[in-house]
């Protein structure tokens, strides 16, 4: 017998017949502690507050967030320990694993009507397999991901019944500590025969991550034979698609998983992003109007899909001027993303231009320059810059609005942070031959190179001769920084010195202002951390 | 000719969408059965009118999860996700869905898997629904006992339903091929039942081998026996 009395639960659902029903049949188990939300935002509040055992979710909640989205702001927010059951209940429960992500599946789904002794009956279940498989969500928790694999590996062998579930544990620690070849390994012998989908879906997206992209195309399609209601499996050929640089074949297939899931906000953005690349104006604005939509809800909104509906609302009149009805949309659409990101000037300083685009596009010159010029002084004020990709496409913008001085001084920018980067070079090239902004960063990066090469072979001080050099050229380029602070960083290892420390933060200070999303921001942080401990 | 002014209804939507909410309100209708009947005496709350009440809505319920899972078949829209899974835990919670009626018909629920701890690899919501609606056909038809049995048949799972009642009358186990393929609908809900088994299982294939059905009266407590096979 498990002894529920301890366990502490909360019930979701919207019918409050149904939560004491559900709590009554939990008393009945002598279950003392039940707490009970009427939707999905007093259940994530709820998290936020307590620490549960088992959650008991409806997913039909009416209007607002349905329970697989709950689960995934949970996800998300690290509200849910790994030892926490999570039930899905539903009236049927095919729609509920459509829109299920195969990384956030619920524990268990749970059919209403149910009966006491039915509801105990997997309860018990579960609470057996979570005991079991504690020392794997112990490790996990502490995300410790060679215990993981250590642990799951013990259990599969002492609980065979248990072995699926271990399995999926072991190829996610595989993946986190990047052991590629075992994991390949492993998910090859679970995809032979009788495929489970996690496990198929895992394997073509190892593949496909490692370049093999034919037989990541191969194994989606076996998969689409025997799961054709899986939506991962056109998004994985919509991304070998797009690793092949055919977008318009990679459009296609997100529209098939769009059509058994159209609700996945992720995927709707997806879908207009392609339609955009592939100049399919009509698809974009229906595809990002949805996401707009369904980001109402969710955590995981997105200012991005706003920016795009208004630029694909501009786009679909062509050479045309912008109707009316467009133009209203735009501003509604534009307003909603200034209301709901208040605080990010960069944005403020997206959504005005854009604004200024399509009111150009409509005929209104004069309004146009004045949210231009509104804009340009922005930028002068933002704390953060933009990504290079965005400062790219803002330099754009401003040109086109007359603004080219400006349009000029990002580049410049855009070149001194981010200029060791080849691909954003080109696309700087793309836009000016100013040879003084195109040169600039030559000799800073040979500079860098040498650092390089002086740091692999362990010359500390050599290399951080050679990154302070590129970096008193380029002083906001965010690799030439990022080097410096971390040859300096070895340095300071072996004797400890004041001014090399102080040298150190000042070097990570001068590339304070990257912007959050930046792939090396981590690195930035980690390195910050560690030097101010010293 | 006249065009038809308007849109048209598409009926099997309708069906579909009012199925979902009928399942709710019967699920809720369910319920607020149980609690009133938590609150009468024992004797009062055994007699044979609330065993019909929960009888006829456990198979009301069946039919509305077999209707919806007709109509996704018939639109493509049913998700298989196979999983592998201990088969004990998955005839106990067969028989656990069913726990109050089985205790009020005093009908004893009994199962058994061929070897101890043995795993099936199958999509336990679909398999689960046929499983439910032939439990709930061998209850009407069992006199004091059903029993579910899992056993391989060389590479296949073979999940048997079996009870002790008068067993299925001959012309129905002669016709089965034709209920099951849909051909024959005479005898209603119980051929549908039949249709939605065999798609369900074959649903499930392997290396070219798709699942199957069967009904036969050699079964193991003398009564009517439906077996599932999934490769």
């Amino acid at each position: 017998m498990i002894d529920y009395s301890k366990k502490r639960f909360l019930v979701v659902d919207d019918f409050s017949d149904f939560r004491s029903s559900v709590t009554g049949m939990l008393r009945q188990l002598a279950v003392q502690n039940v707490d009970t939300a009427a939707n999905g935002d007093e259940a994530l509040a709820q998290c936020r507050r307590n620490t549960y055992d088992i959650i008991l979710h409806d997913y039909n909640l009416g209007p607002g967030k349905n329970g697989q989205q709950v689960l995934e702001e949970l996800h998300h927010a690290k509200l849910l320990s790994p030892h926490c059951i999570f039930v899905m209940v539903t009236a049927e429960s095919s729609q509920a694993m459509v829109m299920a992500a195969l990384e956030t599946e619920p524990d268990a789904y749970l059919t209403k009507p149910f009966t006491r002794a039915s509801l105990q009956q997997r309860l018990d279940k579960l609470v057996e397999r979570k005991n079991v498989l504690k020392p794997i969500l112990d490790a996990l928790a502490k995300s410790d991901y060679r215990s993981v694999a250590r642990a799951s590996a013990d259990i599969m062998a002492s609980h065979p019944r248990y072995a699926p579930q271990c399995q999926r544990y072991l190829a996610d620690a595989l993946g986190e500590l990047g052991q590629h070849a075992e994991l390949e390994t492993l998910l090859s012998k679970l995809v032979d025969d009788r495929p489970m989908p996690w496990a198929l879906v895992a394997l073509a997206g190892h593949y496909r991550a490692s370049g093999q992209l034919d037989k990541a195309r191969a194994l989606y399609q076996r998969g689409i034979e025997l799961f054709p209601m899986l939506p991962a499996l056109y998004d994985g050929l919509a991304a070998v698609a797009v690793a092949e640089g055919d977008t318009l074949k990679a459009q296609q297939y997100v529209e098939q998983g769009v059509k058994i899931s159209p609700n996945a906000l992720r995927r709707q953005a997806e879908l207009g992003k392609l339609a955009q690349q592939n100049q399919d104006h009509d698809r974009a604005v229906r595809a990002f109007r949805q996401a707009v939509d369904l980001g109402r809800n969710s955590a995981f909104r997105d200012p991005e899909n706003h920016l795009n509906l208004a630029a694909s609302l501009t786009d679909q009149a062509g050479d045309g001027s912008l109707n009316p009805r467009a133009l209203v949309e735009v501003r509604q659409t534009l307003g909603e993303l200034d209301k709901t990101w208040r605080d990010d000037p960069a944005l403020a300083v997206r959504s005005n231009l854009m604004q200024a685009r399509t009111l150009t596009k409509a005929g209104k010159a004069d309004d146009a320059r004045r949210i231009a010029e509104q804009a340009a002084e922005r930028i002068s004020e933002m704390s953060t810059f933009f990504p290079a990709d965005v400062a790219l496409a803002v330099a754009s913008q401003l040109r086109d609005l007359g603004q080219a001085e400006r349009a000029g001084e990002i580049l410049a920018t855009c070149a001194e942070m981010y200029g060791d980067d080849p691909k954003v070079m080109e696309g700087i090239a793309g836009q000016t031959d100013d040879t003084a902004i195109l040169n600039a960063g030559a000799d800073a990066q040979k500079h860098n190179r040498e650092g390089i090469r002086h740091y692999q072979q362990k010359h500390f001080a050599e290399a951080s001769e050679s990154f302070r050099k590129a970096l008193a050229s380029q002083p906001r380029n965010i690799s030439f920084a990022l080097n410096t602070a971390q040859a300096l960083l070895r340095l300071l290892a072996g004797k400890r010195d004041p001014e090399l420390k102080a040298e150190c933060l000042r070097c990570l200070g001068q590339v304070r202002n990257m912007p959050s999303t930046d792939p090396r921001y981590e690195r930035y942080q980690k390195l910050q951390r560690t030097v101010e401990s010293l | 000719m006249s065009e038809q002014e308007g849109p048209t209804l598409d009926f099997s939507t309708v069906i579909a969408s009012t199925v979902h909410d009928m399942k709710n309100s019967l699920a809720l209708l369910m319920q607020a059965y149980s609690a009133s009947l938590a609150q009468l005496s024992p004797e009062m709350a055994d007699t044979r009118e609330h065993g019909i009440i929960e009888y006829e809505s456990l198979r009301l319920n069946g039919m509305l999860v077999q209707m919806l899972g007709l109509y996704k078949l018939g639109v493509n829209q049913l998700p298989l996700r196979p999983t592998w899974l201990d088969i004990e835990d998955f005839l106990e919670s067969q028989l656990a869905r069913h726990d109050d009626i089985l205790r009020a018909r005093h009908i004893d629920g009994s199962y058994e898997v061929e070897v101890d701890g043995m795993m099936g690899y199958f999509d336990p919501e679909l398999v689960g629904s046929v499983v439910a609606n032939v439990i709930n056909n061998s209850i009407r038809y069992a006199r004091s006992a059903i029993h579910l049995e899992a056993l391989m048949d060389g590479e296949q799972l073979c999940i048997a339903i079996s009870d002790d009642g008068q067993g299925y009358p001959s012309q129905m186990i002669e016709k089965q091929s034709e209920y099951v393929l849909g051909i024959d609908m005479s005898t209603g809900s119980t051929g549908l039942g039949l249709y939605f088994g065999e798609r369900i299982a074959r649903l499930h294939q392997r290396n070219g081998i798709e699942g199957h059905i069967e009904l036969t009266n050699e079964s193991r407590l003398g009564g009517g026996e439906f077996r599932i096979w999934l490769p």
